[in-house]
């Protein structure tokens, strides 16, 4: 029976939970089973709407019959289907609604992962909800203190700010990182955090904050002790200097190299951008042509 | 052997044996009144001396009829036995000694010419004024004698003549000139150039070397960090699995304890007998209503 045209399979079960003047109550249990079975045949035949459809009704019949775990797995196959179809506020309810359903199991850590499927799938479509699913996600791992896997959350959301030139925001994800990395020990993550953060705001010619930042990481043990910490020192006097030379070849060190990809892509443009914004040093405009030729010939 | 070799060999042996020829001494002891022509008779000898140990050193077959050194032509010979090399090195050490010892009889010669000059100026009877100009003459004419005996410091060209033995003796000599010293010392230079040079690239090399290794060794720090952060991070996530699965086997057994006491209980011995006895009632029954029909 399974083998059967799903369209019938669907409309059978759709019969058993209509209530009419012969049913009183509905048969949930042999309805989730036929809704399932549709939605299985319907993504074999690649007819990813229907499938979607017919998810969505199997995770109302889950939810009926106290099973939320199940209902949220449906959810998010649903959810997975429309993302094919590209239908991104679906996407966001569906993925949304699962982590819901998650959190009723008490299972916080599906929970995030499924927002952090939907930020992922939104990334280059709605941005800006990315990100506040990605805020969510990081939220809920934090409560529950698994702040350990909130790292990978909190870096894609500073690349994304990073990509729509919201340089504070992304330093500011990037300082979040670095606490929760305090929180976990883990001494590594937390120093290339705050040199991120650092060498986010220079890339914004944010100077000051810049040296703020790194006045404030410099109070932390750790970072103060690191590689991380010379480096940032180092890239900071260069960049008060002007010296181009310098930056480049700090930022060709291993200590930018094992940074994310995002933040090493910053580091090589920023080399060109120092010349655009050196008002507050006059003296080095002579410096600014002469890289601009630079950037000019190769 | 020549006519030439034999005069010039007796000649050789009469000079070494001069002292036991009575005419000579008697000749020589004529000397003795007059201070100064002993002390120069004195002087020529010397002179003669070194001329003839400068001689026989600048010409070594010569050696060979000279018995004024006839030890030294002996060794000479022993020398010329070996070979050429060694000869020659020999023989540079000897031309060394020789040089210093002729620069030591010049040295004590030049010290005497003063005393001679005294001499001279002193009147003798028996001489006639020209005789004693011509003294003089011979005392002023000595120091130049005395320099121009040959030793090791003077020109190559003296020593050109000889077998290349006593050139060498150019670079090892403390009080050669000026200019000489300053193109030795030049060639050296550009021998250590080269080796100065070597070592530098090498040292490039290496550094180059070294810098690769740091690299490579950065990312592995950076690589062995992270997966410790990442093994820490699945910790947590090991304990929770532990305590799952712990929970799930304790209530498997529970669950299994618990049919095997239901299925005994269905099982039990009092059950199966009475099965048994309806059983056989039941057959019995039967059999019964068989034969009946029967």
């Amino acid at each position: 029976m399974s083998s059967s045209d799903p369209n019938k399979l669907i409309s059978k079960a759709d019969k058993l939970t209509r209530l009419s003047l012969t049913r009183w109550s509905a048969d949930w249990k042999s309805a989730t089973l036929l809704y399932e079975q549709a939605a299985n045949g319907f993504r074999v035949s690649k007819d990813y709407e229907k499938a979607k459809l017919a998810f969505e009704k199997a995770s109302k019949g889950q939810e009926m019959l106290a099973s939320p775990w199940d209902a949220a797995k449906h959810m998010e196959s649903a959810a997975a289907l429309a993302k094919e179809l590209r239908n991104w506020t679906e996407v966001i309810d569906f993925y949304r609604r699962a982590s819901e359903l998650y959190m009723q199991c008490d299972r916080p850590q599906p929970a995030s992962d499924s927002l952090a499927k939907a930020a992922r799938a939104l990334e280059d479509a709605l941005p800006d909800d990315a990100v506040q699913l990605y805020t969510d996600a990081c939220v809920i791992l934090e409560d529950d203190g698994k702040e350990q896997m909130a790292f990978d959350l909190y870096r894609a959301a500073a690349s994304i700010y990073v990509k729509l030139e919201k340089f504070t925001d992304a330093a500011t994800f990037l300082l979040r990182l670095g606490l929760a990395a305090d929180k976990c020990n883990a001494r590594n993550s937390q120093c290339k955090a705050y040199l991120s953060a650092i060498i986010v705001y220079l890339y914004a010619h944010d100077l000051k904050q810049a040296e703020k930042c790194y006045n404030d990481c410099s109070q932390i043990d750790a970072f103060l002790r690191s590689d991380q910490n010379r480096c940032a020192s180092k890239l900071l006097s260069a960049y008060t200097e002007g010296d181009v030379e310098e930056i480049k070849r700090v930022a060709q060190s291993s200590t930018i190299s094992n940074l994310d990809n995002v933040i090493i892509k910053l580091t090589m443009v920023g080399k060109g951008k120092i010349s655009l914004k050196l008002e507050d040093f006059g003296f080095f405009y002579i410096l600014s042509f002469e890289f601009l030729l630079l950037l000019k010939k190769g | 052997m020549t006519v030439i070799d034999i005069l010039f060999r007796v000649d050789e042996i009469c000079k070494k044996y001069d002292k036991y020829d009575p005419e000579k001494q008697r000749e020589a002891n004529a000397f003795l009144d007059d201070a100064f022509a002993r002390l120069y008779s004195l002087v020529e000898a010397d002179i003669e001396k070194a001329l003839a140990v400068r001689f026989l050193f600048s010409y070594p077959f010569l050696f060979l009829f000279s018995f004024q050194t006839l030890i030294f032509q002996i060794n000479y010979w022993n020398k010329m036995q070996k070979s050429d090399k060694v000869s020659t090195e020999k023989n540079r050490a000897a031309a060394v000694a020789l040089s210093a010892e002729i620069r030591r009889i010049k040295a004590r010669l030049m010290e005497e010419v003063p005393k001679l000059q005294k001499l001279a100026k002193k009147k003798v009877k028996g001489h006639s004024k020209e005789d004693h100009e011509t003294r003089f003459d011979m005392v002023l004419a000595l120091p130049d004698r005395i320099k121009a005996i040959p030793d090791g410091s003077t020109a190559a060209a003296s020593e050109s003549g000889g077998w290349g033995t006593s050139s060498s003796n150019k670079k090892v000599k403390f009080d050669s000139s000026e200019e000489r010293f300053g193109s030795d010392f030049y060639q050296q230079t550009e021998e250590s150039d080269q080796f100065r040079q070597e070592y530098e690239m090498r040292k490039m090399k290496q550094d180059e070397g070294l810098d690769v290794i740091s690299e490579g060794l950065d990312t592995l720090k950076n690589i062995a960090l992270d997966m410790n952060e990442e093994i820490d991070r699945q910790v947590p996530l090991m304990d929770e699995i532990e305590t799952k699965v712990d929970k799930t086997t304790s209530d498997i057994r529970k669950n299994n304890v618990r049919l095997k006491k239901t299925i005994t209980q269905i099982r039990s011995s009092r059950n199966f007998c009475i099965d048994i006895i309806l059983l056989c009632i039941i057959l019995g029954i039967a059999f019964y209503l068989y034969n009946a029909l029967k």
